[in-house]
């Protein structure tokens, strides 16, 4: 199993590391907090009004007359129910992605189940023409391992060329600025929260899987990889319960600096207005409302700070140093 | 043929012209390419001779005279097959034929079905198209008016008519500026979409022989530039920096700030007028939820129009109950109320039409549908994304529909989407700003059946309205179609397939150099050809 480490904070570190933890907090209690007006309530009386200058819009309003403390509130939810699982799924994707790829490079060979299981499922996901014959080759599969199994029998295996995809694919998508990519595909398939999920997870892998796949080909020439095949552990099992710990360690680093960046790109397609659904409270899109009213300052100044700040702490959270314990 | 946007038909303004003409600043028809307002003489009890006689200095860039046949082959071209004109077709299917005269080639007689007088307008208001540059080879010639108009959709394609429908499209798809030449004063010199269209005066512009020259047929500035900004905050800053002569239709805070600030009211001229530009709100009505009318009054007391147009517009406009505006006094039913924000009325209302509220809380609003299904009230809405009063409704409706359990998702739509998915019936509501004027009352291309799928978005209509959209256009005296008008607002606050909330007010912000800036009520709301730049006076050494 993978050494443990414990953290060594600094000062800057620990006031990163509790503006992070208050604004998580914010986000979960945010339906509890005492707020005047709900975030998607336009008050038609006061709009566009500076703060401390209408009743109880204790930080002004939107263009729309929406209450600027709310969407602050709700927008932090938004952005820690949005970024923060899109980071850690991309981190999970890349990690197993990677490691795979660094393990096993293009030597790996699946058994012909594995194969029409995989080819049927993908045909039925996206929906490719006769969808149902997916589910066919599906069910083939999983007779044939069944068969296979009652005979005793090995399976014939096809060589699945792992390093070649994982690193093939991540270069595709690297080749093209991800902002360009996530506008291309939200502005396709329309906008929803999940969509906009699955849409950062894709664009936010890469990176990971690139780091995680450098440290495995490092880590399967250690000694203890060597011996547990010596041991005569099955490949599957020193992969994931030896190798795969020791190589996911650059995730640490690169997570906070991956919330980071899709905190920064939700943010930017709310301000595009291309992003989530205009109910859904986002500081990105607070912040486009000042192109409507150029002189509300308080819209510009309040969510940029939050973001400002919180971009920050990550960045100085991805620098913690580590000591052995 | 077909504008793809209300602003496109002021470019189009300068580059053609039509017969006669609406004057921006006093909304009366005179006369552009004609001599004089047309002649009228009914035959019969059912046809109406319209007779125009063309200017004789009136010519094409070429010095071609514009003819008698030039007006007849723009209306055979309003039903040559292939072309993007099922809205015009829709308008004009009571032309019967135009008679020209080899002998007097400037005089023509537009023969109509019916004696309505809303004809004499619309036959002088197109623009009319040169068939010597179009149709060389005289392609539409060979076939007469009544048989375009008749000629079934499943008629086998006739050759010519295809090749004139593909060469007309090219014109426009092509962005050639000398590929669709008009008659107007001025010519395009080079256009990049979302960015820019640049206008040239022609150097020969026949209309410089008139002595008086009217003020419609003036073209003063030698080059005319609109620059497409789609941020106002960014038009705005253009406009103090001294980039930009004219902002029309500027929103209401924007222009409060600029009049009320002493450094923008020293530099800036401001001009606020009524318009025709109405803000309404659409359902779909051939969704099953939203197919009886009940439903929509329900629905329709969830906007709260007051208090958006005075937000919005900071109490500006007029608030309606029709599509009609209340500057209208002769058309206008003073005898309908508005309607009402009334949110617990709209709930008894959906329970009158056999919506039911789920006991769960947040469930919803069912009712049986046909078949036994199980209908629920869910609403999806439609507005252009990025603009702010559209927004601001959409905001509005649905947190007044909150409380009551019915749930609204909001799609802000690019501008070209937008159109798109309205004209497919992708949508339950939507919010739009429509764009009228005053003198022409045909709702047949947005609420007449035969609009459905082209411009009829909401796909509402009824025998009734049918008929009465058909007296309406066919209305034999001013004093018959003010009282058919008059039912149809009835009749449409009844159906409410639209929701019409206010008319907005036309505010245009000019540079104070400029004069001659006529402003009016009519879209655009000022006329470009009549200003003049004053140059900046030079301080005295």
């Amino acid at each position: 199993m993978a050494v443990l480490t414990a953290f060594r904070f600094t000062w800057w570190q620990r006031l990163a590391l509790g503006w992070l933890v208050l604004l998580v907090l914010v986000a979960a209690a945010a339906p509890l907090l005492p707020l005047p007006y709900p975030p998607g309530l336009p008050d038609l009386a006061n709009m566009a009004v500076p703060p401390f200058s209408a009743a109880r819009h204790w930080l002004g309003t939107d263009p729309q007359g929406r209450d600027v403390l709310s969407i602050l509130v709700y927008g932090a939810r938004t952005a820690v129910l949005l970024t923060l699982p899109a980071a850690l799924l991309a981190a999970l994707v890349g990690g197993l992605a990677g490691a795979a790829a660094g393990f096993w490079e293009n030597s790996a060979r699946v058994p012909l189940t594995y194969w029409l299981v995989g080819t049927g499922g993908t045909w039925w996901v996206l929906q490719l023409p006769l969808p149902t014959l997916g589910l066919g080759l599906m069910l083939i599969g999983a007779l044939l391992a069944w068969l296979a199994r009652l005979q005793n029998r090995p399976l014939p295996t096809w060589p699945l060329p792992v390093d070649a995809l994982v690193v093939g694919t991540a270069t595709a998508l690297d080749t093209i600025p991800r902002l360009i990519v996530v506008v291309a595909v939200v502005a396709s398939i329309g906008l929803s929260a999940p969509g906009l999920l699955a849409v950062m997870v894709l664009t936010a892998w890469p990176p990971m899987a690139r780091l995680v796949r450098a440290q495995m080909l490092r880590v399967r020439q250690l000694p203890f990889i060597e011996a547990a095949r010596a041991a005569g552990l099955p490949e599957r099992q020193i992969w994931f319960r030896h190798a795969l710990p020791h190589a996911l360690h650059p995730l640490r680093t690169a997570l906070p600096l991956s919330v980071a960046g899709l905190l920064g790109l939700e943010s930017t397609l709310s301000f595009l207005g291309i992003g989530l659904p205009p109910e859904i409270a986002s500081w990105g899109r607070l912040l486009a409302t000042v192109r409507d009213e150029p002189s509300a300052w308080w819209a510009l100044l309040f969510p940029s700070l939050l973001l400002t700040l919180s971009i920050l702490s990550l960045n100085t959270l991805s620098r913690m140093s580590t000591s052995r314990a | 043929m077909a504008l793809v946007n209300q602003t496109a038909v002021e470019v189009n303004n300068l580059l053609h012209l039509s017969l006669i003409q609406a004057e921006v600043t006093n909304h009366q028809y005179v006369p552009a390419l004609a001599v004089a307002l047309p002649e009228v003489r009914l035959v019969g009890d059912s046809l109406m001779h319209i007779t125009y006689e063309l200017r004789p200095v009136a010519a094409w860039d070429d010095g071609r005279p514009i003819l008698g046949s030039d007006v007849a082959f723009t209306v055979k071209l309003m039903f040559c097959p292939g072309l993007p004109n099922e809205v015009v077709r829709n308008q004009y299917h009571f032309i019967k034929a135009v008679i020209t005269d080899p002998a007097t080639p400037r005089r023509f007689t537009i023969v109509c079905w019916g004696q309505a007088p809303e004809y004499v307008k619309a036959t002088g208001d197109f623009y009319i198209l040169p068939a010597a540059t179009l149709d060389p080879a005289g392609r539409l010639s060979r076939f007469t008016l009544a048989e375009l108009q008749h000629r079934a959709p499943t008629a086998p394609a006739d050759t010519a008519l295809q090749a004139l429908a593909r060469q007309y499209q090219q014109g426009y798809a092509g962005h050639s500026p000398g590929q669709l030449p008009g008659c107007g004063p001025y010519e395009l010199v080079s256009w990049e979409k979302d960015r820019f269209l640049y206008l040239r005066r022609k150097s020969h512009w026949w209309a410089d022989q008139l002595h008086p020259t009217p003020l419609m047929l003036r073209a003063k500035p030698q080059q005319l530039e609109y620059v497409i900004i789609p941020d106002v905050a960014t038009a705005i800053l253009a406009l103090r920096r001294g980039e930009l002569d004219v902002f029309p239709q500027m929103p209401a805070r924007e222009f409060e700030r600029l009049r009320t600030a002493p450094a923008t009211r020293a530099a800036l001229q401001f001009y606020t007028t009524d318009s025709y530009n109405v803000v309404t709100a659409g359902f779909n009505t051939s969704h099953p939820a939203l197919a009886d009318a009940a439903t929509r009054r329900a629905l329709s007391r969830c906007f709260d129009a007051g208090r958006l147009m005075k937000a919005t517009q900071l109490g500006a406009g007029q608030r309606t109950v029709g599509f009609i505006s209340p500057s209208d006094t002769a058309n206008y039913n003073r005898a309908l109320s508005l309607i009402p924000f009334d949110p617990i009325q709209a709930a008894a209302l959906l329970r009158q039409s056999g919506w039911r509220r789920a006991a769960a809380p947040t469930a919803g609003w069912f009712r049986p549908g046909p078949g036994g299904t199980r209908q629920q009230l869910r609403l999806t809405m439609r507005y252009r994304a990025g603009d702010p009063l559209l927004t601001t409704i959409a905001l509005q409706f649905q947190a007044a529909t909150a409380p009551l359990d019915i749930p609204v998702s909001l799609l802000p739509t690019e501008a070209g989407s937008f159109s798109e998915a309205l004209r497919v019936g992708d949508f339950d509501m939507y919010a739009q700003v429509l764009k009228g004027n005053p003198f022409m009352f045909n709702f047949t291309s947005f609420l007449h059946s035969q609009g459905i799928g082209v411009s009829n978005f909401t796909r509402f209509s009824t025998p009734a309205s049918n008929r009465l959209i058909e007296a309406i256009a066919t209305a034999s005296s001013n004093a018959s179609r003010q009282r058919l008008l008059r039912q149809f607002q009835a009749l449409m606050q009844q159906e409410m397939p639209i929701v019409p909330l206010f008319f907005l007010p036309s505010r245009t912000v000019a540079d104070k150099r400029l004069s001659g800036l006529n402003v009016g009520s009519l879209k655009p709301g000022y006329l470009a050809t009549t200003i003049v730049r004053t140059a900046r006076a030079t301080p005295a050494p």
